[in-house]
């Protein structure tokens, strides 16, 4: 059903682009409203042309200086009409007939299924629904876009401090995960990779949120999904340092249901996660990755598991014959790898002796100081993060205890942030590459993605990311990846994200090419978004909606979590 | 010592001064009755509803019927004219325009009629004609009828009941209440021992109403504001109304004149009539011209419409 508001200007062209619309005396419209227009095209038929509201007007006609707006407004005594426009951009002509609609044309507001029309919902195999427009009516994208089927990826930018990236990606992620009506196969098995790089606020998805409140309840269920907080978590963050034997992980505000993860130098060797000691953009310049590289694959060949300590390894040459499998008993005074500063200094007694000379199958023909500036990060690693890696029973991530894994990382510096990453972005993608399957579907969500895939220089993490970026969406890793400026993110990442949505911009930054899918009255606006309204970009909609998300009814900081009954109650 | 003075109209409108060079022209008039004949204030209250009443006019082609022969080819004209009123609501604050009846006439002269078929969307023209041939007297003709549609709204909105200020002088003088608003000063209605009362007016003050038997009119000048660098007639006008109305209510009209004409005077740079083009009336003109539609559209329908005579 649909209801007139108005006519399509008469005194200036309208355009199969834009159109502006004469707003009735009784009627409104508003920014992001939608409104179709019928033309009967000589010889076609009738043609619909939907569009959505991109600025509005008022003047007064009969006013040609300022100051006559007193003599109309004020003093009455000239005579002027008060005239209402909207400035629409088309989003949709159907049948597919690119004309201009008519002047004078009726242009009504397009409610129900012609409001669906306009946002080619009925042209979207799963439409999901991603929020809320300004008509309270939700907004879809089409997951075929997201999924991998014909796009992936999901790109996220805004100013930080309004919280507004993590939100809507953690909305995006329960839509996703709470409507498998929708999603279909393609939710079987779906896995969530989430990193906590700030504050602990993604350490309460599984709480429900005091806050919560009765509107945000009507908005979720208008979404279809019942609101309350993510089923199926599992928390992960790394061991607090110097806690003795006790493994114990390093959160401040929660530590139950919390597990402490870490992996073990066998784990370490096996999985190549040297490279990801090596990521600071200024290890690229000299040759320590050619040493890296070539020490990581001797590791490799060299490590034998040690007998009655799981996870622990010493290193012997290859040429002596022993097996993957096999498990030695160490010799007298034979050096035993059971951390990463065991580690180091096994490593260093091959490239960088104290004395003779080193190794060349370890260290290649390179310059003695490269080897020597290896050694010392290799070192310096071994202080900032070495709580990651010790022998012992395995305590790796599961990612398949549960929908949604969360790795907090925030106690960790940037080097340990960025090789908890770089470790897990590999050892997700690795998997999916090795079964080849887009199914089941691996999410990851990464925040400052500009510290990972920086637009300038080289790093392990950004090779990575880049290579998920265009070949993950038909390996099914999909990236959520959330930036406060997509300027500094390197352009094969953001490309390749279909999905582009943004919050609140920088008004500098609003400029910047990467946001060249925005209209421009949507660029002026970006300044000014409130936390919870974000502009959606998707390739099956020519134009970017604005919608809102509604309060999460999970907890995202331990003051918000619901306990079960006051727990002074009756004191 | 004369004292130069620019006048702030625009030059192509003229002056607000014209008069003629014989003052014998002018009719005898005899002053009202209210007392001594010096410059007078009043604070009238504001009627809920004023309607001003205006027109405009405009040539949309210009026509030649040629009988061949011997015969000269017969000047004509086909024009449009607007004629509107704005309702001032001065309590509310609030303006708006009343009806716009807006006509279009063919005028030949030689007294020749010529049929136009309606020449496009909602364009009909209505001939007329004029007995002489020179192209004033067509404009004339043309001119009257506007003049006619004039006075024939100011009379439908008195009788209305609404409180009326024509612009320019009024021409069916019932007894309702209705003021004529004359701008341009063409003859000096005072005689010489009155005349002095002029210069000595204040901006918002009046004359005493004055009678002028011939034409069956009560009449009175009034000052608009005061202004700097002006000279003795600067933003002087005069109202009138018919004899019909009785003293009473011309008085009663020149008070309201008096208090509402010169809360209406408009600035020189909005208008080029300034001060005496009134505000009301000067939107509701650019309303009219507006409606007269698009000058090069119209004459091309014409120009269209006269080619269907021809066949």
């Amino acid at each position: 059903m649909s209801d007139a508001v108005g006519r399509v200007v008469a005194h200036r062209h309208s355009t199969t682009q834009e159109f502006r619309v004469v707003i009735d005396d009784d009627q409104y419209l508003q920014l992001d409203d939608l409104v179709v227009v019928r033309t009967l095209v000589p010889k076609a038929g009738e043609v619909q042309t939907y569009g959505i509201v991109t600025e509005v007007e008022a003047t007064y006609e009969g006013a040609t200086f300022e100051s006559d707006t007193r003599l109309i407004a004020e003093k009455g005594i000239l005579p002027a009409a008060k005239v209402r426009s909207a400035e629409v951009a088309v989003t949709r002509v159907d049948p597919e007939l690119w004309v201009a609609p008519d002047p004078g044309g009726v242009v009504e507001r397009a409610t129900g299924t012609e409001r669906l029309r306009a946002l080619y919902a009925d042209t979207m195999g799963r439409a999901l629904p991603v929020g809320i427009a300004r008509d309270g009516e939700p907004v879809y994208v089409d997951l075929d876009f997201f999924d991998g089927r014909t796009g992936g990826h999901m790109s996220i930018s805004g100013i930080s401090g309004v919280a507004t990236k993590t939100s809507f990606a953690l909305f995006f992620l329960r839509m996703l995960t709470g409507r498998p009506d929708i999603v279909q196969e393609a939710a079987n098995n779906l896995r969530v990779l989430v990193f906590n790089v700030k504050g602990e606020d993604l350490l309460y998805l599984d709480q429900p949120n005091k806050f919560f409140t009765p509107e945000a309840e009507q908005a979720w269920r208008s979404l279809g999904v019942a609101p309350g907080p993510f089923p199926s978590v599992s928390l992960w963050a790394p061991p607090r340092a110097n806690s003795g034997d006790a493994v114990v992980p390093d959160t401040g505000g929660r530590s139950e249901g919390v597990d402490a993860f870490r992996w073990t130098p066998r784990e370490f060797i096996d999985e190549g996660l040297l490279q990801f000691l090596f990521t600071d953009a200024t290890d690229n310049r000299n040759q320590i990755p050619f040493v890296e590289e070539r020490v990581r694959s001797q590791l490799q060949r060299f490590a034998v598991d040690v007998a009655g300590e799981p996870g622990a390894v010493v290193l012997r040459d290859p040429a002596e014959g022993h097996r993957r499998g096999d498990s030695v008993t160490p010799g007298k005074g034979e050096r035993v790898i059971r951390d990463l500063g065991s580690l180091a200094e096994a490593v260093a007694e091959f490239i960088d002796p104290d004395e003779g000379e080193p190794d060349q199958r370890w260290s290649g023909r390179v310059q003695p100081g490269t080897v020597s500036a290896f050694t010392r990060r290799l070192y310096a690693a071994e202080s900032r993060l070495g709580r990651l890696v010790a022998a012992g029973e395995s305590r790796r991530i599961d990612r398949s205890v549960a929908q949604v894994t969360v790795v907090a990382i925030q106690s960790l510096p940037d080097l340990g942030q960025r090789f908890v990453v770089g470790a897990l972005l590999a050892e997700t993608f690795g998997e999916k590459e090795r079964s080849g399957q887009r199914l089941p579907l691996s999410v990851i969500v990464l925040d400052e993605l500009n510290k990972y895939a920086p637009r300038e220089g080289q790093s392990p993490i950004k090779d990575m990311l880049i290579d998920i970026a265009q070949r993950g969406r038909s390996l099914g890793v999909l990236l959520v990846g959330a930036q406060q400026t997509a300027s500094r993110v390197a352009q094969e990442v953001l490309e390749n994200a279909a999905l582009r949505v943004s919050g609140r911009l920088d008004a500098a930054e609003a400029e910047r090419a990467e946001y060249g899918w925005m209209l421009p009255s949507t660029r002026a606006r970006a300044r000014l978004l409130k936390p919870g309204t974000m502009v959606l970009s998707q390739p099956s909609i020519p134009v970017p909606l604005v919608l809102e998300f509604p309060f999460p009814p999970w907890a995202t900081r331990k003051e918000e979590v619901a306990t079960e009954g006051d727990p002074f109650e009756g004191l | 010592m004369p004292r130069l003075v620019v006048e702030p109209w625009s030059a192509e409108y003229g002056g607000p001064l014209d008069f003629e060079t014989d003052p014998d022209e002018a009719p005898a008039v005899v002053p009202g009755s209210e007392g001594p004949w010096e410059p007078m204030a009043s604070e009238a209250s504001l009627p809920s509803v004023i309607a001003f009443v205006d027109g405009v006019r405009r040539p949309d082609a210009r026509l030649t019927v040629d009988e061949g022969g011997s015969a000269l080819p017969i000047p004509g004209v086909a024009g449009s004219y607007a004629v509107g009123a704005v309702r001032w609501y001065p309590e509310e604050c609030r303006s708006e325009f009343d009806e716009i009846r807006i006509e279009r006439v063919v005028v030949c002269g030689e007294g020749a009629k010529v049929e136009l078929p309606p020449v496009g969307p909602g364009l009909v023209y209505t001939s007329m004609s004029s007995p002489e041939r020179s192209v004033q007297s067509l404009v004339q003709t043309f001119h009257g009828a506007m003049r006619v549609a004039e006075d024939d709204l100011a009379e439908d909105l008195a009788r209305a009941g609404y409180l009326v200020f024509a612009d320019g002088p009024i021409n069916t003088l019932s007894a309702l209440r209705k003021v004529g608003y004359i701008k341009t000063h063409r003859v000096s209605y005072l005689p010489p021992e009155l005349i002095g009362i002029i210069p000595e007016l204040g901006g918002g003050q009046r004359t005493p109403f004055f009678r002028i038997p011939d034409y069956k009119r009560n009449s009175w000048y009034l000052r608009l504001g005061d202004f700097a660098d002006g000279h003795s007639w600067s933003g002087v006008v005069r109202c009138e109304v018919a004899h019909a109305v009785g003293d009473e209510m011309t008085i009663e009209l020149a008070n309201i004149s008096t208090t509402v004409l010169p809360m209406l005077g408009s600035e020189p740079f909005r208008d080029p009539r300034a001060p005496q083009n009134l505000v009301p009336i000067a939107g509701l003109e650019r309303e009219l011209r507006r409606r007269l539609g698009a000058a090069p559209l119209i004459h091309r329908f014409v120009t269209e419409a006269v080619q269907q005579v021809a066949v």
